[in-house]
């Protein structure tokens, strides 16, 4: 299942926020959490949460799994907020 | 006696009126309906008008729903019936949204709404008692215009919060206040206007507002504000401004940025209809608009709003500015294919227009190339515009607005370089900051500014147009006229005797890091562009039928020469997208080209440098393919053969110093020469670190992929040496020697290659690169006392000053140039010939090419993972001129090509054939010729031909060619 999520993390959800400047990087699933990263406009987004409740649903509604993700920021080094 | 800082906390009678003004807007709609059945169906584009639909059908969108997802578009549907009460009143649809929408209502485009407009007219598109199906089609937005407007959290982002969509009607009476206080208010906050004037607002604002009852009903009192401003402060002319301003109404439009070239398509589409009922709105506003590929799209997909488009163009409203087909880079492309921005754009606007366009429109490009001034002036180019110098430039202040460009060749074109950015809301301290700005106001005329929204297009909004009908009521702005760009142009610069000369390069003093950014879209496009040379120029001696193919992979490649997508400022999926067209281009080009039994040289001079040909059965290897390196002598535009040599004796000793017919070199362990003494000269090349790789910490802040910062040389990183440099293998015309060098993340295979018949020195990179913050260079210190170095433009030289005397020089730490750079002394001097290296720094006697950056914004992963590039090193006697330094280059990246056909024209020399192409109509063969060496001189034709100019048109018929430094010519045959 760690593979599945890791290539849908990769094919299907990355493509979709790199188009909007954001970035996402499948770490790790491990009894219903998915640890991901967030770099580029994403690691900076006040709104942030908005888009990781979508990628619940999304996994709820591609994958048929309810998954709680875990979100890691990682910003670049010019940015404070 | 401590020191306490006294904080006032009570509010200020500023902020009351600030207050009230708030309240005040909130007023402007007098009735809003809520349209409840809308629905949504969310999708992601594709392609270009394809979408992939992430659910069969709609589904309802209520208020307080979440909608819109990243990338993504959404299609919004609704059947309303106007509520009886409101028909037959002027009607508006308002949704607040961060997404570009634009709505077809009955089938016909009505409007836009987006981040910098919430409403938009409808009484006068629709039949408000017929059930009304809107169609909503918009664009998510989360980057970067929305962080300009912080009032809109809930409604930005990925992910929005939808606050509705509505029918409703304005109370003019409150809009048209509002819109008073806000010019007013704005100069009131500005510390560019006179500071009693400023307190004579900010008194009679709050009075103004006395006269308002907000805690009435019907807010009473509205009536008497606008008397109130209108007789008191509109009427007090004691303070006079001064100032010339023409306002030009303009959008900037990247085609693509922080969204791929697809999104582009609805961009434009969204900014032209705005802009179209704005004049319908309004029929003295008047607007530019550029990029003929932008048109094509719009006439391509949405014919009936081009063809609206098309009657304001023919009224005078809606302005085509710009002769170039996209705003391209200006310093990567080559001449060749800036002659074709002009040319495919000046033919797309003729046909579609009737009528060319005499300027060049480039607001936002990264500085301009001195070689612009000729190909415009030859593709009916007489006025250039471009803004960043004036307000980006990061060290000198550039000294004209309203000037002439002189160019490499003599050129000269009116230039205007407006005072401040190309976006702004027509706000008067803006207005203001410009005419202070000017610095030619007393020779320039006019100085021109710029409002619209921009970037993603969206361009000018009603809320501009009603505050610049009102500033002629405000004595104490400068005089403003809304007119056109051309009309701009042709009245304050054409024939002013008036106008200072700028003979030079128009470098901008930021954006540096954009000559290296996404390393291999610039050697992609370097080799493109040969590639189409090629591609043409075979087409015309099989006497084949490709001209539409290959102006359809020009244009893609042109394109792709955006001032956002080849400088590599950009998200990653742009680069996805321009590294596929690349290969299409490619693949459609090496068809065309195919192949034949003997090899043809495509130059027009004898090919007798070194080369490299692939061959199964080769020796050596480069760029992985093996082959072997020969020195053919096949003569000008002719067939000929390229056998590997025969020679098979001793030619190289190696040990503690490598001998070589041409030179005694000791190296480092690092790839470095700690010697190179040339033989033939005698004389000793090296003083220092020479073609030493240098991995520099590179961290300019927010312009990540853009800047490269003057200190970038502060902190340098170390490069172990994994296995230092060794002999590995010789042939009888090679020597290979090999070293790998890593840092943490990266490993860099460097290969040097000796020449038996050859004094170049080719440095092969194979580099798996993972760094991050990073910028590599290979540096060259050069026995050679200089103040100057020649750089290439692809049309000529460029002399950059090597010392650091002015602020200009210590500005110019980082250049462009294309395929060499060289410094020299009388006697000799070093080249360095690259195959897609553009950014070079010059310092002293040091030449530090850049080879490699690493940065994350806007893309993560930028230029990460496998590169494989090479440069060539030669030393040479004489100047780069007369060592044909510029010969080599175009050898080094032109190959021979297999090809079993016959030139019928002469050769042209000593000029350059830039191009050999069938005219666009067909009708003839056009042969472009550049000089390049900064010769004048003759050619005696055994024919007449006719001079054409860059856009194909006859001049007039000779069998001479006289030719003048850098001249570029242009003949039909």
């Amino acid at each position: 299942m760690e593979e599945k999520i890791c290539q849908y993390v990769e094919n299907v959800l990355a493509p979709k926020l790199q188009g909007d400047g954001g970035w996402i990087e499948f770490v790790s699933f491990q009894e219903g959490i998915l640890t991901v990263i967030f770099r580029g406009e994403c690691s900076k987004c006040l709104i942030l949460h908005r888009c990781t409740e979508w990628i619940e649903e999304e996994i709820r509604r591609d994958l048929k799994l309810d998954v709680q993700l875990c979100a890691i920021r990682k910003k670049p080094y010019f940015q404070d907020v | 006696m401590a020191h306490i800082k006294v904080v006032r906390r009570s509010m200020r009678p500023e902020e009351w009126t600030d207050l009230r003004f708030g309240w005040l807007k909130r007023h402007i709609y007098s009735s809003k309906w809520e349209i409840e059945n809308l629905e949504i169906r969310d999708a992601r584009q594709r392609a270009e008008m394809q979408f992939d639909y992430y659910s069969d059908g709609y589904r309802p969108l209520k208020k307080g729903d979440m909608y819109f997802t990243p990338d993504g578009t959404a299609f919004l549907r609704a059947d309303v019936n106007i509520p009886k009460e409101m028909q037959g009143r002027e009607l508006w649809f308002s949704l607040k949204t961060a997404a570009e929408i634009c709505v077809k209502v009955n089938g016909k485009y009505i409007g836009g709404v987006d981040p910098n407009r919430e409403r938009m007219l409808l009484s006068p598109y629709i039949d408000d008692k017929e059930t009304l199906h809107f169609e909503m089609m918009g664009y998510n937005r989360s980057k970067p215009d929305d962080e300009r407007n912080p009032e809109s959290l809930s409604v930005r982002g990925c992910r929005q919060i939808f606050e509705g969509a509505y029918i409703c009607t304005v109370n003019h009476a409150v809009q048209d206040l509002v819109w008073d206080f806000e010019l007013l208010l704005d100069i009131a906050k500005s510390e560019l206007f006179n500071e009693d004037y400023r307190a004579f607002l900010n008194k009679e604002l709050n009075n103004a507002m006395n006269l308002i009852d907000f805690d009435s009903e019907e807010l009473a009192g509205i009536s008497e504000a606008k008397r109130y401003v209108d007789e008191v402060i509109y009427a007090n002319d004691n303070y006079k401004g001064s100032g010339d301003v023409a306002l030009i109404a303009h959008s900037h439009l990247d085609i693509a940025y922080y969204w791929r070239r697809i999104h582009s398509v609805q961009k434009n589409l969204r900014t032209v209809l705005i802009q179209l009922r704005l004049m319908d709105q309004y029929p003295d506003f008047k607007y530019t608009h550029t990029q003929p590929y932008v048109y094509e799209t719009l006439e391509k997909y949405y014919p009936d709003v081009f063809d609206e488009l098309k009657q304001k163009v023919a009224k005078g409203q809606f302005e085509p500015v710009g002769a170039m087909y996209v705003e391209p880079d200006c310093n990567i492309p080559s001449a060749e294919s800036l002659i074709r921005q002009c040319l495919y754009g000046q033919l797309t606007y003729k046909r579609m227009f009737g009528k060319t366009v005499n300027n060049a429109w480039l607001p936002d490009v990264f500085g301009n190339s001195w070689i612009l001034p000729q190909i415009l002036r030859k593709s009916g180019v007489d006025y250039f515009v471009s803004n960043k110098m004036s307000t980006w430039n990061d060290t000198n202040r550039f000294p004209h607005n309203n000037f002439i460009w002189r160019g490499i060749d003599g050129s000269e074109v009116y230039a205007c370089v407006p005072p401040t950015h190309f976006i702004t809301w027509n706000m008067p301290s803006q207005i203001q900051e410009n005419w202070e700005a000017y610095i030619d106001k007393d020779d320039g005329g006019q100085t021109m500014n710029m409002f619209g929204y921009g970037d993603g297009g969206s361009g000018c909004t009603e809320e501009m147009i009603e505050l610049m009908h009102r500033f002629d009521k405000l004595s104490v702005m400068p005089k403003c006229e809304h007119i056109g760009g051309s009309e701009f142009l042709e009245r304050n610069l054409k024939n002013n005797k008036n106008l200072a000369t700028w003979d030079g390069e128009l470098y901008l003093e930021m954006h540096r890091g954009t000559f290296t950014t996404k390393s291999e879209l610039k050697r992609t496009n370097r080799r493109l562009e040969f590639k189409l040379r090629t591609a043409e120029m075979l087409s015309l001696m099989r006497k084949e039928n490709n001209t539409e193919k290959t102006t359809t992979l020009y244009k893609k490649l042109l394109v792709n020469q955006f001032h956002d997508i080849l400088p590599g400022s950009h998200i990653h999926p742009v680069y996805e997208d321009a590294m596929a067209d690349y290969e299409e281009i490619e693949k459609e080009l090496d068809a065309i080209i195919a192949t034949g039994e003997s090899y043809f040289n495509t130059l027009n001079f004898t090919r007798d440098a070194l080369t490299f040909i692939e061959d199964e059965n080769g020796t050596s290897e480069r760029y992985g393919k093996r082959g072997f390196f020969t020195v053919p002598d096949i003569p000008a535009l002719s067939c000929g053969q390229a056998k590997s040599d025969s020679f098979s004796g001793e030619w190289i000793k190696t040990g503690e110093e490598t001998e070589t017919p041409y030179y005694i070199i000791r190296f480092h362990p690092d790839g470095s020469f700690a010697s190179l003494y040339d033989k033939e000269l005698g004389r000793e090349w090296v003083d220092g670190d020479f073609n030493k790789l240098k991995i520099y910490t590179d961290t300019p802040g927010n312009y990540d992929a853009w800047d490269i910062l003057p200190n970038y040389k502060d902190k340098q990183i170390n490069l172990e040496i994994q296995k230092p440099l060794s002999f590995v293998s010789a042939d009888n015309e090679c020597a290979v020697f090999e070293t790998v060098l890593k840092t943490e993340k990266t490993t860099w295979k460097m290969m040097i290659r000796l020449f038996r018949r050859s004094r170049g020195i080719e440095v092969e990179n194979i580099v798996d690169w993972h760094e991050k913050h990073k910028l590599a260079k290979a540096e060259f210190s050069c026995g050679v006392l200089s103040r100057k170095v020649l750089c290439d433009t692809s049309a000529g030289y460029i002399e950059r000053e090597t010392h650091r005397n002015t602020s200009w020089q210590q500005a110019r730490f980082e250049c462009c140039h294309h395929k060499w750079c060289d410094i020299s002394e009388t006697g000799g001097g070093v080249a360095i010939i690259n195959d897609g290296k553009y950014g070079a720094g010059f310092d002293k006697n040091i030449i530090s090419l850049s080879l490699l950056r690493a940065t994350i914004r806007p893309d993560v992963i930028s230029d990460m993972g496998k590169h494989n590039f090479c440069y060539m090193i030669v030393p040479h006697g004489g100047d780069a001129v007369s060592a044909k330094i510029n010969m080599l280059a175009f050898q080094y990246n032109v190959p021979l090509v297999k090809a079993d056909v016959k030139w019928d024209f002469p050769t042209f020399e000593p000029l350059y054939l830039q191009a050999a192409k069938k005219s666009e109509n067909g009708d003839f063969t056009v042969i472009r010729l550049s000089e390049q060496d900064g010769a004048r001189g003759r050619i005696q034709l055994d024919r007449r031909v006719k001079i054409l100019n860059m856009l194909e048109e006859e001049l007039y018929e000779t069998d001479v060619i006289e030719y003048k430094p850098f001249e570029i010519i242009t003949i039909g045959m």
